[in-house]
């Protein structure tokens, strides 16, 4: 072909419209999609995953990490003024019932037998595809990290003392009694007694484990039975005799700091935070420490507590498809997977905790595999009730605590201010 | 010319206020804003039947009344003795300015960190000398007064500021006559500095009172308002059914409560003060 002029104008404008084809096959270019995150570890590595999506997709993924109180604020905000502000949130396995009771964001159940094949579900487990976002039959966040409750204990502490890790809460307490010694600044227990959200979650989880249970087999308030009278004496016991001096003042960031300081034998806590055990910069029980899963009373079914955070859609968003381009993005086997091994903590799949590379990386994802195996996400009950439930809770358990009252004059207080909600 | 002023004061002053009074007459969640319904005065009659906010209302008179008295008494004191005008005196009003600029929560925070019994720099000690086995925060006896000691510590420099401000304004030849005609320093402290500081005090008392009346940041996070409901306040109350609750209703409620309150402590304030100033200087 001779290089005339018509020929070099046609190669330019074929090489013209090659350039801008290329640029336009990308699905969501000039899609900007705004998300609303807890500041949880999955956070920062999702901002870092951004950029990656951009190149994938076209889409820029703006992330705002934000405090849980933040968060709730700012997104209840978004959605009330239906201002569409966020197209994704993250949200606690406990907003489900107020998200479902206001359709606040897209029911997903469609788009997930839509793509059902592209998701893989059946890889990932029923228990957080449940708990993380379903509720009343609508799916309203779709499961992204769940984490569960895991018993973190001394191992030289207990083969000095001769003990093997409990698998029982009768165990548990008798082994946190014997690995007391206040004398050494060695204490065999520890959890949050902070009044408000810290203590009333520690204490439903252990009082699910002892046997307890926050509402009756007919969905209403039951505070004051019998087993959860019994487990708040176990509670109390525990924190007067073997649980650090402060203990009644400890919320999250005090409890996990006694057990790296060495304070104390045994911990439950949620599998997010094991990563940082294993850091010799924040932690002085390096090597030293075992994740089991959690203990149940003898003879109950062996369920273990599950919690963590699901992707919504908001319903205002004005990138619903994109937006769940993205969470199908995220939660893909090979990207989850990319972010676990940065160091999210943050697991959903069965092939993730199976995965070869992850498991050489954190030695406890079999323990956390057996918790999702036979979680339960429902022990916090997720109704829209669920907040005040928990500050009554807060107040009365703290109280019990401290040596107010005493643990069945606080619950059945609590019972009658739990029955007003209803 | 006073238009802009009145506009400002009407949008961002009058307007909200009303709003939260006509808020506070509905059962309104901002997570249930399709059961939003006229209640009438049934959020205040609510409030004055829940044993949580009876108890708010006791932590937070107690807390303003233990807070002002001692900020008003310790910062008059170092007024004094800052008064006189040289380079030492200069420096240590600097240096005690400190605690005024850090922001609360952060205070808060750091005297948590420090008053905890386990591994708190302070708590620890007083721990194990015996003083506090479980920290001042998590004792129902202590953690109130060590919430108003953490408030002194941050604001008493700031009415010690204002008072020092006021005593700088004196006329000195009236105290100077005052000496020469033999006039004790106590005496001169009583017939002329106090009343003529009488405005200066009211800045100070008005200004701490209606602070401490609304606490919040330092509680928040230094106790979330327990051990129990020892150290609950009302706007702890007030932000905890606005912002976590969503309960724009009854958070109106509280707010509208605190404001009338606040008001009839001023409106006291006022008319002692000038009832005080007019026995003492004829005004």
């Amino acid at each position: 072909m001779a290089l005339t002029k018509r020929n070099l104008l046609g190669l330019a404008m074929s090489g013209w419209f090659a350039l801008t084809l290329g640029a336009a096959a990308k699905p969501l270019d000039g899609v900007t999609l705004n998300v609303a995150s807890q500041n949880d570890q999955f956070a920062a590595v999702m901002a870092k995953l951004a950029p990656q999506f951009k190149d994938e997709t076209g889409a820029t993924v703006k992330v705002d990490i934000l405090d849980y109180g933040s968060l709730l604020t700012k997104t209840t905000a978004d959605f009330i003024a239906h201002s569409g502000g966020y197209d994704v949130i993250t949200t606690d396995i406990v907003w489900a019932g107020q998200l479902a009771a206001n359709d606040s964001t897209v029911e997903l159940r469609p788009l997930i037998k839509r793509d059902s094949k592209e998701i893989d579900v059946d890889d990932i487990y029923p228990v957080l595809m449940k708990s993380l976002g379903n509720y009343g039959g609508k799916q309203v966040s779709f499961p992204f990290a769940g984490y569960a409750n895991v018993l973190a204990y001394r191992t030289d502490l207990y083969k000095a003392a001769g003990l093997k890790p409990p698998s029982t809460m009768e165990e548990l307490v008798a082994d946190a009694y014997k690995l007391t010694d206040p004398a050494k600044k060695q204490y065999g227990f520890v959890a949050n007694g902070q009044k408000g959200p810290a203590v009333a979650q520690d204490w439903m989880q252990y009082n699910a484990e002892m046997g307890g249970s926050i509402l009756n087999a007919a969905g209403k308030p039951a505070l004051n039975s019998a087993a959860n009278i019994k487990s708040l004496t176990v509670y109390r016991d525990l924190f007067q005799k073997a649980a650090p001096p402060g203990a009644a003042d400890y919320d999250w960031g005090g409890r996990e700091e006694s057990f790296r300081q060495g304070l104390s034998a045994n911990m439950q806590t949620w599998s997010v935070g094991a990563p940082g055990y294993y850091d010799p910069k924040m932690s002085k029980i390096v090597g030293e420490v075992g994740i089991e899963v959690a203990p149940r009373g003898a003879g109950l079914p062996k369920v273990y507590g599950v919690g963590g955070w699901g992707l919504a859609i908001n319903a205002d968003s004005k990138h619903k498809e994109a937006a769940w381009t993205f969470i199908k993005w995220i939660t893909s086997k090979k990207v989850h997977k990319q972010m676990n091994m940065m160091g999210a903590g943050s697991f959903l799949r069965k092939s993730e905790l199976r995965d070869p590379e992850l498991n050489a990386k954190f030695p406890f994802l079999p323990v956390i595999a057996e918790s999702f195996e036979h979680g339960d996400g429902d022990y916090r009950p997720r109704i829209p009730e669920y907040p005040r439930i928990q500050d009554i809770l807060g107040t009365a358990v703290n109280a019990v605590l401290v040596g107010n009252t005493d643990p069945k004059s606080a619950l059945d207080e609590a019972q009658k201010a739990a029955e007003k909600l209803f | 010319m006073a238009a802009p002023a009145a506009l400002y004061v009407l949008a961002f002053g009058v307007y909200p206020l009303l709003r939260g009074v006509g808020y506070s007459l509905y059962d309104y969640n901002l997570l249930a804003p399709r059961r939003t319904h006229f209640v009438g005065f049934g959020n205040y009659a609510d409030l004055l039947g829940d044993p949580e906010m009876r108890r708010a209302l006791l932590n937070t008179a107690l807390f303003t009344v233990s807070a002002v008295t001692v900020e008003l008494g310790l910062g008059f004191l170092i007024a004094l003795a800052l008064w006189r005008d040289d380079r030492f005196n200069r420096i240590c009003l600097t240096l005690i300015l400190i605690p005024v600029t850090i922001t609360p929560l952060a205070v808060g925070l750091i005297f948590k960190g420090l008053l905890l019994a386990d591994y708190g720099l302070v708590g620890y000690w007083l721990a194990q000398w015996g003083i506090s086995p479980r920290g001042l925060f998590a004792s129902t006896a202590t953690a109130l007064p060590t919430l108003v000691f953490v408030d002194v510590w941050e604001w008493t420099p700031l009415t010690a500021l204002i008072l020092l401000a006021g005593l700088k304004a004196l006329p000195t030849d009236l105290l100077e006559a005052a000496a020469v005609d033999g006039a004790t320093a106590l005496r001169r402290l009583r017939q002329i500095v106090l009343p003529l500081m009488l405005p200066a005090i009211l800045l100070a008392l008005t200004l701490r009172t209606i602070d401490a009346f609304r606490v919040f940041d330092i509680v928040f996070v230094a106790t979330a308002g327990g051990p129990g409901d020892a150290t609950t306040t009302l706007m702890l109350l007030a932000v905890k059914d606005g912002l976590s609750f969503f309960d724009i209703g009854r958070a109106s409620a509280i707010a509208n409560a605190m404001l009338l309150c606040i008001a009839a402590i001023a409106a006291v304030y006022i008319v002692l003060i000038r009832g005080a100033d007019r026995r003492a200087n004829g005004r």
